[in-house]
């Protein structure tokens, strides 16, 4: 017996002394906000990128916090993905210089500022009406085209026929402050020419909301989105994941969404057929866009806390992202993403990935607003999920507008 | 060695309490006065440079009307949650201390929501009040209009930190001694009567321990706002030290949130501080 449990013992230290092969190269770290590809990421960068030695990072905190916990911690990590407003705010300072690099002259989505390109596309992700194909065309019983309901009206006309059909209420309103705010709202200040007078307008307070064409066509669309919300008595206790089941099983038609979506809808029916196309309005022809571009940036630190070899390190993973066929094959079929260099040209794995891909093809792409302020997202988010839950009407939610930029101190650019 | 030299006192402090004061400094003293620091700068949070903005941080705290808003909701909020967990807590208490059968079983029962994290336990009854509540009654208390958000706070709050409280006002009837009841029910006095003129008063520490401590708790609430309600619906449930999190790092106005994280510390310091001092004034022996 004593054999046995000195035996036991051994194996036990055996197996807490036994330490993963050294991995090779100039150790870096990666910081991912995209918490769908992190068990990907760690897969490929920790066990089976070979240059260097990677270890990936998660967060579930907002990105700005995370940065300035490890940035006030002087402990940054030497390659990290934010969102584009982050490069505006911290790429400036923070971030090296990537203008030299093969991998810039490949693509339109980078982020360049004073001359200098401080930030790395991801990924091209686009925001518009997400469709269950196969569940329109069992109850219409004829192909679902898309450019056939770029107007409000035609749109309407099918959702009175899908309800006709059976299908009880064929669109579903995630009620998260960012989507209604930061994707859906923000729509009305991205569709026009010239966004950053409009923005320049809406700081000094000189801009007509409540009568605003753009403003009242995008709400015109969201008020028969809202009509028809599975959740229409309780829009504001409608659970993502549950609208994003109902719209992949097919009990729903139309989500307000983005390709980023896929991820979860992926988990009930991957063999569906879906689709993004532009949200409907009546002046169709003009706006008949998704709206997006470049998502998620990659910058690398230049801190002193970062060594040369490290910046080189991190500088090689974006090239690898970029140029490699395994990085690029990582990229579109391990993580499902829409890349954002034109050299790259595997096919896109996800339905919603290809809807975005051809409309970014056909340049029929409004790109997103960079500038929003911080607060933007979670301010107006309130004013929108009052709006949904019928406890604001348009009026009044044209004036929280106002009185929100108003308020608002006006972000460089 | 003399025992009356500062040498041998301080040699003495610090061999009890040297590593404590070194890590109470640390983690609470130093950031505490950073953060007074950095509330007189215009950081972002991320930055290196923290430019000097004398005190418009805190003409921007006091002009913030999204904070007061909280701040009110926070006191409102506090004030109910504290009289509800009291009253539960020393309900309990009294049961599990009347020699019901299986009392220990139940003081572990009440005590476990506890240990359970505000984090887990806010998601745990967000399934309750959505789904379950949807199932049974055909409506969810979250993200419905009117003040369910902040009675569902409230619940949960509540079930949190009764069987915590619960405890303290068990171990205050367990200090009044038998003899003072029975005396007094000798003198004819109810079981009723001796709790009410015996007891409570005797175990009056109990409550000047749990009022402070569910006073103070109820005012930093963040955990279970964050993830019970996460503010909504449209931002009726964001209690200040959510506003707080926000301003510092969703808004990146770190010197601003700064400055109403000082503020809420004063309200929340006045508020605990008097409580304490008027229930210590009328505090007697037996």
């Amino acid at each position: 017996m004593r054999k046995q449990i000195s035996l036991a013992m051994a194996a036990a230290m055996a197996l807490g002394m036994a330490v993963p092969a050294a991995a090779e190269g100039t150790p870096i770290t990666f910081f991912n906000s995209k918490m769908e590809i992190q068990t990907q990421l760690e897969e490929k960068l920790q066990d089976d990128y070979a240059a260097d030695d990677v270890t990936v990072y998660y967060s579930s905190d907002t990105v700005a916090a995370e940065m300035a916990k490890v940035y006030s911690a002087k402990t940054p990590y030497t390659v990290a993905m934010v969102d584009a407003k982050d490069i505006y705010s911290l790429g400036v300072e923070y971030g090296v210089d990537l203008s030299d690099q093969d991998w810039v002259a490949n693509t339109t989505q980078a982020i360049e500022i004073d001359g200098k390109v401080l930030g790395f596309p991801v990924c091209v992700e686009a925001r518009g009406l997400i469709y269950n194909k196969t569940a329109i065309e069992e109850i219409t019983g004829e192909e679902f085209v898309p450019e056939n309901y770029k107007t409000l009206d035609a749109f309407k006309e099918l959702l009175d026929t899908l309800k006709e059909g059976g299908m009880e209420s064929p669109v579903a309103i995630m009620k998260e402050d960012w989507s209604l705010a930061a994707h859906y709202l923000a729509m009305f200040y991205e569709e026009r020419e010239d966004v950053n007078a409009y923005i320049d307008a809406l700081y000094a307070g000189e801009a007509d909301v409540e009568g605003d064409a753009r403003f009242n066509s995008l709400m015109d669309t969201f008020d028969v989105l809202k009509e028809n919300n599975y959740a229409k008595d309780a829009a504001g206790a409608a659970v993502r994941e549950d609208s994003e089941m109902y719209l992949a099983d097919g009990d729903v038609a139309f989500m307000f969404g983005g390709n980023w979506d896929w991820a979860v809808m992926a988990e009930f029916d991957p063999e569906g057929e879906y689709g993004i196309m532009p949200v409907p309005q009546n002046d169709a022809e003009e706006y008949y866009t998704l709206v997006g571009g470049g998502s998620k940036y990659l910058f690398v630190d230049n801190t002193e806390y970062t060594t040369d070899e490290q910046r080189e390190a991190g500088k090689a993973l974006l090239n690898w992202f970029a140029n490699d066929p395994e990085g690029q094959d990582f990229l579109v079929n391990t993580c499902a993403l829409v890349p954002a260099f034109s050299n790259i040209e595997l096919e896109v794995a996800d339905p919603l990935g290809q809807s975005v891909k051809a409309f970014a093809d056909a340049d029929m792409l409004t790109p997103s607003y960079n500038y929003l302020p911080d607060d933007h997202y979670a301010k107006l988010g309130q004013s929108m999920q009052a709006y949904l839950t019928n406890d604001l009407d348009r009026a009044g939610l044209a004036a929280d507008i106002v009185e929100y930029w108003k308020n608002t101190t006006p972000v460089e650019r | 060695m003399k025992k009356n030299t500062l040498s041998y006192k301080m040699a003495q402090y610090l061999m009890f309490a040297g590593v404590s004061t070194v890590l109470f400094c640390g983690v609470v003293i130093i950031p505490f006065i950073y953060g007074l620091y950095l509330t007189f700068t215009s950081w972002d949070g991320v930055s290196r440079s923290k430019p000097f903005v004398g005190l418009a941080n805190y003409a921007a705290a006091f002009a913030d009307a999204d904070f007061w808003s909280a701040m009110g909701r926070t006191l409102i909020y506090s004030a109910i949650a504290v009289i509800l967990v009291n009253i539960v807590a020393f309900l309990l208490a009294y049961m599990v201390t009347s020699g019901v059968k299986g009392q220990n079983f139940f003081r572990a029962g009440f005590f476990v929501p506890n240990l359970i994290g505000g984090i887990v336990l806010g998601y745990v009854w967000q399934f309750v009040f959505k789904r379950a509540f949807a199932a049974l009654f055909g409506v969810s208390l979250l993200g419905t209009t009117g003040p369910n958000a902040m009675i569902a706070l409230i619940i949960v709050s509540v079930w949190q930190y009764a069987g915590y409280m619960m405890l303290i006002y068990v171990a205050g009837f367990m200090s009044v001694s038998k003899s003072l009841v029975e005396a007094a029910q000798i003198d004819g006095c109810t079981p009723t009567q001796s709790t009410w003129y015996v007891t409570v008063p005797l175990m009056r520490s109990s409550f000047v321990q749990c009022l402070f401590l569910s006073i103070t708790r109820c005012f930093m609430v963040y955990d279970v706002n964050l993830s019970l309600t996460n503010g909504e619906p449209a931002g009726k449930s964001i209690m200040a030290a959510m506003h707080v999190y926000n301003q510092a790092f969703t808004y990146r106005n770190y010197g601003t949130g700064q400055a109403e994280a000082l503020i809420l510390f004063v309200v929340c310091a006045i508020v605990g501080v008097t409580q304490v001092y008027i229930g210590k004034k009328g505090e007697v022996a037996a």
